[in-house]
């Protein structure tokens, strides 16, 4: 049985991983590329092994090198994290042919439910709902997917069939702009995954996405841990997390649960997996997807069931049996995740780059981060703008927010710009506050700076401290000014000495 | 030092006695006022209370971010402010602007070409970095009057893309 494990990834879920193989007294090997040499996960690794240079595509992307380095050093298992190579069923098999084992589930069931068009026939199949769209149809051309378009209905969404994070997906409102928006998808699922092919699905509004975080063994064991509501979106990016819902009662969460195990099943599955379902108001759910990997919001599954899901990939990989059965598993308390990406919420949520001036972690009772930055170090344009995970548990859901207010008041990133402040806006609103919103609420309904509440009073103070720092700023200047006056006679005093010495 | 700082509209008359007190439109305040760990972040009591915020300044002034509130303030002493209003207020709406890269990234595309009119918020350019399309828009109306990029260039950081006159 292996004894040291390669972690494909980098940021901070790679650190995630390794902080995993260190409890469980597993080796943990890091592989990066060029941009990341100083990066968390090499410095806290026990090996690590140069991989290419920094676009993905040279370096995380390459499954053959990373195969080969696992090979070399003796690594017996290969963690893909989430994104890069997580989802590739190629690189799972191939890593099965090296003799290696891949901790995740097996390749066919990452190819039925990596191939989302696939994966919605397979659950209906298995008696699960879906939201209707262009299933089973395998790979459409830009033709056949205009012509079947108009059957579905608008607005529909144009999804990356290998995706996952948004990425390669487009709203489409009407046929007239469903060309161009095609090519765009194409365009950004073949940067992302190596993969150009899109499908349809219908675009469902007044919805909320929620999901279950299953577990499976080698031993026919399939168990969820309950939900996380991750409606709080932006262009299909998560932003903020929780578990519980406040949205589900106990009821529809057993049933959603049984539903999802289902659907893994159909798939034989293995290992850590979600189940994505959208919800709408009458308590009506579909599957959207499955996602055959560890995900991003994970630990607030892990804050409310106290299962700590990476080592128990780990554990399952190694072909143990689940260590609770579904009676054992109670949801303590409540947790959530704010996603901190290096963006400027202020300006368009443009990607910000640069080096990290400053990171001072928000620490007390009830909180984590998982990040993989610290001050010095330089966000580059490679990789995602995910920088660091907040996540804050209390015993009730109120407790959480409140935990989470001041935490992100406490969190300090300097050097790039980050949502931190759009956080802070969407915890203070009283429509997250009521838990009501859905995946449309950050871009319909929700502005920054919103907040009426000691709004002038805080104007003052922001008013005051401008004043103090640009009066330094002249008087810094003056004193310069005042300086150089002394120091013109250089040039002159220059003159005077040539002269002398000619 | 008298100066005026003004946001949104509303304006507030700060003099600064000294290192240790000021007057906020006519009302006292104990201060101490201090940049912390040199960086742009700094503390400042003011009769006891407590505040930090990010204090950056800007082309159009300074930008200050106070518990999760962002707030772009332009200070002026008394000279600034006459000359402000003696030479009108178009003054900013004048002179060119120049839109450089927000980061290193790959340019998709150019939905304008030069000589075009665009109007405010207008999309101007698809830039690629981070994973991501990002769309660049024009921040007034105008003319472009040079183009410097074309789709599928790599752009550094601050490098000029177009300007709009």
């Amino acid at each position: 049985m292996f004894n040291k494990v390669l972690i494909a990834n980098r940021g901070e879920i790679a650190v995630r991983i390794i902080r995993a193989c260190r409890e469980l007294g597993l080796i943990p090997v890091a592989v990066f590329s060029e941009a990341d040499r100083e990066s968390l996960h090499v410095r806290y690794a026990e090996e690590a092994y140069y991989l290419g240079p920094s676009p993905s595509r040279e370096s995380y992307l390459r499954g053959d090198k990373i195969i080969q380095i696992a090979k070399t050093c003796g690594a017996g298992a290969i963690h893909p994290g989430y994104g890069f190579l997580a989802e590739r069923d190629d690189f799972a098999l191939q890593v099965e042919e090296a003799g290696l084992i891949f901790i995740g589930p097996r390749p066919s069931a990452i190819t039925a439910m990596g191939d989302k068009a696939v994966a919605r026939a397979t659950v209906t199949a298995a008696g699960v709902p879906v939201v209707p769209g262009t299933e089973g149809e395998g790979n459409l051309t830009d033709e056949e997917i205009i012509a079947v378009a108009p059957q579905i209905g608008f607005p529909l969404l144009i999804k990356a069939t290998a995706g996952g994070g948004g990425k390669g997906m487009r709203e489409v409102q009407n046929i007239e702009e469903l060309p161009n928006l095609i090519s765009a998808a194409r365009r950004e699922a073949e940067a992302a995954f190596g993969d150009g092919n899109v499908y349809l699905e219908k675009l469902l509004l007044d919805v909320r996405h929620i999901e279950f975080q299953i577990l499976a063994d080698e031993h026919g064991n399939v168990i969820h841990l309950g939900e996380r509501e991750c409606s709080l979106q932006r262009r299909h990016q998560k932003l903020l997390e929780e578990s519980p819902s406040p949205f589900l009662d106990e009821e529809l969460r057993q049933r959603m649960g049984e539903v999802a195990c289902k659907a893994a099943q159909a798939v034989d599955y293995l290992n850590a997996g979600t189940i994505e379902f959208l919800v709408d108001k009458d308590q009506k759910f579909y599957f959207l997807e499955m996602n055959t990997r560890l995900q991003v919001e994970h630990p607030v599954t892990e804050m409310v069931t106290g299962i700590d899901i990476v080592k128990e990939q780990i554990r399952i990989a190694r072909g143990r049996k689940l260590r609770s059965s579904q009676e054992d598993i109670r949801l303590k308390g409540w947790a959530i995740e704010c996603r901190i990406n290096a963006e400027d919420p202020y300006n368009s949520f443009l990607p910000s780059t640069g080096i990290i001036t400053q990171s001072i972690l928000p620490t007390g009772p009830g909180i984590r981060v998982d990040t993989g930055i610290y001050a010095g170090f330089a966000i580059s344009p490679f990789y995602d703008s995910l920088i660091s995970k907040l996540i804050c548990w209390g015993e009730t859901r109120g407790e959480a927010i409140l935990r989470m207010r001041r935490a992100l008041e406490e969190y300090r990133i300097l050097g790039v710009k980050t949502n931190i402040p759009f956080h802070q806006n969407i915890i203070a609103s009283h429509r997250f506050m009521a838990g009501q919103f859905d995946t449309r609420f950050v871009e319909e309904r929700f502005s920054m700076n919103n907040s009426e509440e000691g709004k002038e009073e805080l104007a003052k103070i922001a008013a005051i401290m401008a004043t103090l720092v640009e009066h330094r700023h002249h008087q810094k200047a003056s004193q310069i000014f005042r300086k150089s006056e002394r120091d013109t006679s250089n040039w002159k005093w220059l003159g005077r000495w040539e002269r002398v010495n000619r | 030092m008298k100066y005026v700082a003004s946001l949104g509209g509303q304006e507030v008359e700060i003099e600064i006695n000294g290192e240790d007190e000021i007057i906020v439109d006519g009302e006292r305040y104990a201060i101490d006022f201090r940049s912390i760990a040199g960086q742009p972040v700094y503390s400042l009591l003011i009769n006891g209370r407590s505040y930090e915020a990010l204090v950056q300044l800007s082309e159009e002034g300074s930008e200050v971010l106070l518990q999760g509130q962002l707030f772009l303030i332009s200070v002026d002493d008394e000279r600034q402010r006459r000359l402000r209003q003696t030479s009108g207020p178009q003054l900013t709406e004048r002179g060119e602007f120049h839109l450089k890269s927000p980061m290193p990234g790959l340019i998709i595309s150019v939905s304008v070409r030069e000589g075009q009119e665009v109007a405010r918020g207008d999309r101007m350019i698809i830039l690629e970095s981070m994973k991501m399309q990002n769309e660049l828009k024009s921040p007034r109306d105008g003319i472009i009057r040079s183009l410097r990029v074309k789709s599928g260039d790599n752009v550094e950081h601050h490098q000029v893309l177009l300007t709009v006159g």
